[in-house]
């Protein structure tokens, strides 16, 4: 029963998170409806997370999986994380069309942690310790917020693109201003960098404490550092050099880039490699 | 009838239409005056630096040129012109249905000078307000200016033919909110004094956090700084200006370029990549054209904004076909409404009968066989009567209600006058549909009538 209201409420997700990517698209590309569209969205996301939060209690009794203990589920928990950060800063930022970026990210990552790897549903990690949860923890909230800061930045790109280009009608008038979407990029990724800090820490700690080996920890290490570092890279070329607006956003999408890759790395790796944490 | 008589930017030029400008504080005035003609029952006056026009309703015995003609009189006079045919080539006029059209499509912004332009409903609320205030607005007009406010809003919502920005002065000013979002944060630096440099003033200096004029005369840059409650500084300045100024206007007359690309590359780096908007509004340009192609700097010059301009005009003319459907709709509409107006005095009329004949007959009764009958009996079949009339006549109202709708009220109005013997001030009034014969006083026309004459009163 308890198994058959998680796979409900999996579904139930999924449609939800479709629905509102189809009605972000639509507003931006600017249909008849889009007025419409643009209304329904964040509501149909509202009704996403809410039944994604249900799920993930509901999952986690199933599997007797904590979901700071498995990256499938983790990976789950940043999507909702992103939609909730996302619903709750929309309005004061001025930021809706971001919601193009984050419902079709959400709606990726829940069935990338069903059915890409194990799946949420897998046995759950080989080794446990104190510092995993805390590592998961602060990741899931990093990249969340990371991942909201790469959707303004994208847009920044998109939006930036059009005033270069001369091209004023469209997508350009639906989109935020170019300045507002640069500060909350920065803003965004202000507050996610101390959290990827953290979790780069821990899970170097963590790599002491168990036998590594293989070529997926490689890559772990490799496109987990990447991130990081050009994350704090941007935030100190943007301090020192005043590097702002297209260079940082192009720096932020790289390093979200890298973190998405990681992210595939732990989903695709074999259950007792998805035992380390998010990060090496 | 609805008339309508004036002049507008399409007919006459400014000195024309400057005479006839009237401030509203004259209005009540010119709407006693006007509603003192006893050939109009409702009057209207709208005023607007492109038009002034008489919408008016003309008296039951008036016809339309004889309304037309007063309100050409009273226009006249109010203008003080002395000869008529002054005014003749510069005025139009319009009744019935193309004056409610004319009154819709100038609520609605489809006359106006630049298409769909947002001030005219104000402009129509306004003198609506006034004319109601005087008490020269009724139930008909007032409700065929009421109906535009609703025409107006329709097309305004449904299509998007007050979309998009129309003047470059609202271009500027959109493209810097959409660079920057709120402007009060935001320094202006406006780079030269003239007019071109006071209009960019009008428009952004609202909202900007403060406003700096940069010019070769210093005393220039003062004055018109002065007016906008800004400061001024010399043009030797303008690369320090640059590091603050976060929206830039350049309008100078010089021959060579005033900003260059070496000027605003060392600005952006003291500025630490903050973005820096231009608006080149000069012939010949004043910002080096490749100053756009720096990060986080973009500059706009008079054809990109012209350009906006055309794109915005081309999109509201692309809207115009939908929003014609759309008064056409409401015009059919109220239409329909005022012809239901003209049966209703027939209407009346076959009530006052049947209730008359009906509980003249009760009556009759109620002295004589039911005389016996105590008060509350008495009361309940006059209840019983008043509702069988009710009943009997729903169906003949509603009908040449709707008769009236489609046009064919005359031909039901024909065979009730003649089947209920009503009286004849009922008929239908001339205009709207054919008057009915006068068959029931005519001793021949029985005689006259065809058989298809018999078929069209019975269908």
């Amino acid at each position: 029963m308890t198994y058959a209201l998680a796979t409900s409420l999996f579904y139930a997700t999924a449609v939800a998170y479709a629905c509102a990517s189809v009605f972000f698209l639509v507003h931006l590309a600017g249909s008849r409806f889009g007025a419409t569209a643009a209304k329904l969205a964040p509501r149909f996301l509202v009704v996403g997370a809410g039944l994604h939060a249900w799920h993930i209690v509901v999952a986690s009794e199933v599997a007797r999986v904590c979901p700071v203990e498995g990256i499938h589920f983790a990976m789950s928990v940043v999507s909702l994380l992103a939609c909730v950060a996302y619903l709750t800063l929309r309005r004061r930022w001025r930021i809706d069309v971001v919601g193009s970026f984050v419902a079709p990210l959400a709606l990726s990552s829940l069935l990338a942690s069903r059915f890409v790897g194990g799946g949420e549903l897998a046995p759950g990690p080989r080794v446990k310790g104190a510092l995993l949860p805390l590592h998961v923890a602060v990741n899931m909230f990093g990249v969340a917020l990371f991942s909201l800061a790469a959707g303004a930045a994208l847009t920044y790109l998109v939006q930036e693109k059009q005033l270069k280009k001369k091209r004023l009608e469209g997508v350009f008038q639906r989109l935020p201003p170019l300045d507002q979407l640069d500060r909350v990029e920065h803003r965004l990724l202000l507050g996610s960098f101390p959290l990827l800090t953290l979790g780069i820490v821990t899970g170097t700690l963590w790599t002491k404490k168990i036998e590594i080996g293989g070529i997926f920890p490689m890559l772990h290490a490799a496109f987990g550092y990447s991130a990081w570092f050009i994350c704090a890279a941007v935030l100190l070329l943007r301090a020192g050099a005043g590097w702002r607006g297209r260079r940082a956003a192009y720096g932020t999408i790289a390093a979200f880039g890298f973190t998405v890759m990681l992210l595939l790395v732990y989903l695709l790796a074999p259950t007792s490699d998805a035992a380390v944490a998010m990060h090496p | 009838m609805i008339v309508v008589v004036g002049l507008s930017h399409k007919s006459a030029p400014v000195d024309v239409r400057e005479k006839f400008a009237t401030s509203a504080d004259v209005l009540p005035q010119v709407l006693a005056r006007l509603s003192a003609r006893q050939e109009l029952s409702e009057v209207m006056f709208l005023s607007t630096c492109n038009r002034v026009e008489v919408m008016a309703c003309t008296n039951k015995n008036t016809s339309e040129a004889e309304a037309t003609h007063a309100i050409r009189e009273a226009i006249r006079e109010h203008a003080g012109l002395e000869n008529a045919s002054e005014l003749d080539s510069y005025v139009y006029a319009r009744s019935g249905t193309e004056a409610v059209r004319h009154v819709f499509r100038v609520s609605a912004s489809l006359d106006s000078m630049v298409l769909g332009e947002p001030q005219i409903l104000g402009q129509v609320k306004d003198a609506y307000d006034a004319a109601m205030a005087a008490g020269t607005l009724k139930s008909y007009l007032g409700r065929c200016v009421h109906r535009a406010f609703t025409v107006a809003k329709r097309v305004r919502t449904e299509t998007a033919l007050g979309a998009g920005t129309v003047s470059i002065s609202s271009v500027a000013v959109d493209l810097a909110r959409q660079i920057f979002g709120d402007l009060s944060d935001h320094a202006v630096l406006l780079v030269g004094a003239g007019e071109m440099a006071e209009a960019a003033a009008k428009s952004l200096g609202k909202g900007a956090r403060s406003i700096r004029v940069c010019n070769r005369s210093f005393d220039r840059a003062a004055a018109l700084a002065g007016q906008f409650g800004g400061s001024a500084a010399p043009l030797e300045s303008l690369a320090d200006e640059l590091t603050i100024a976060d929206v830039v206007v350049t309008s100078t007359g010089s021959p060579t370029y005033v900003v260059t690309r070496d000027m605003v590359k060392r600005a952006m780096k003291a500025r630490k990549g903050r973005t820096l908007f231009f608006i080149d509004i000069a012939v010949p340009r004043n910002v080096e054209p490749s100053v756009h192609e720096i990060d986080n700097v973009y500059v706009y010059n008079v054809d990109d904004l012209e350009h906006q301009v055309a794109e915005g005009l081309k999109a509201r003319h692309a809207e115009v076909a939908g929003a014609e459907r759309i008064v056409e709709a409401e015009v059919a509409e109220f239409e329909a409404w005022s012809r239901g107006l003209d049966v209703q005095p027939m209407v009346v009329a076959l009530r006052a009968k049947t209730h008359a004949v009906l509980f003249a007959e009760l009556e009759k009764t109620l002295g004589g066989r039911l005389k016996h009958l105590g008060e509350p009996d008495r009361a309940s079949l006059r209840q019983m009567m008043e509702s069988a009339v009710n009943k009997l006549l729903h169906a003949p109202t509603t009908r040449l209600k709707a008769s009236a709708s489609d046009g064919s009220a005359a031909d039901y109005a024909e065979a009730l006058l003649h089947l209920f013997d009503l009286p004849t001030h009922a008929s239908l009034p001339p205009g709207v549909a054919s008057p009915p014969k006068p068959l029931v006083d005519d001793p021949a026309a029985p005689a006259a009538r065809s058989e298809d004459d018999d078929d069209h009163v019975r269908h």
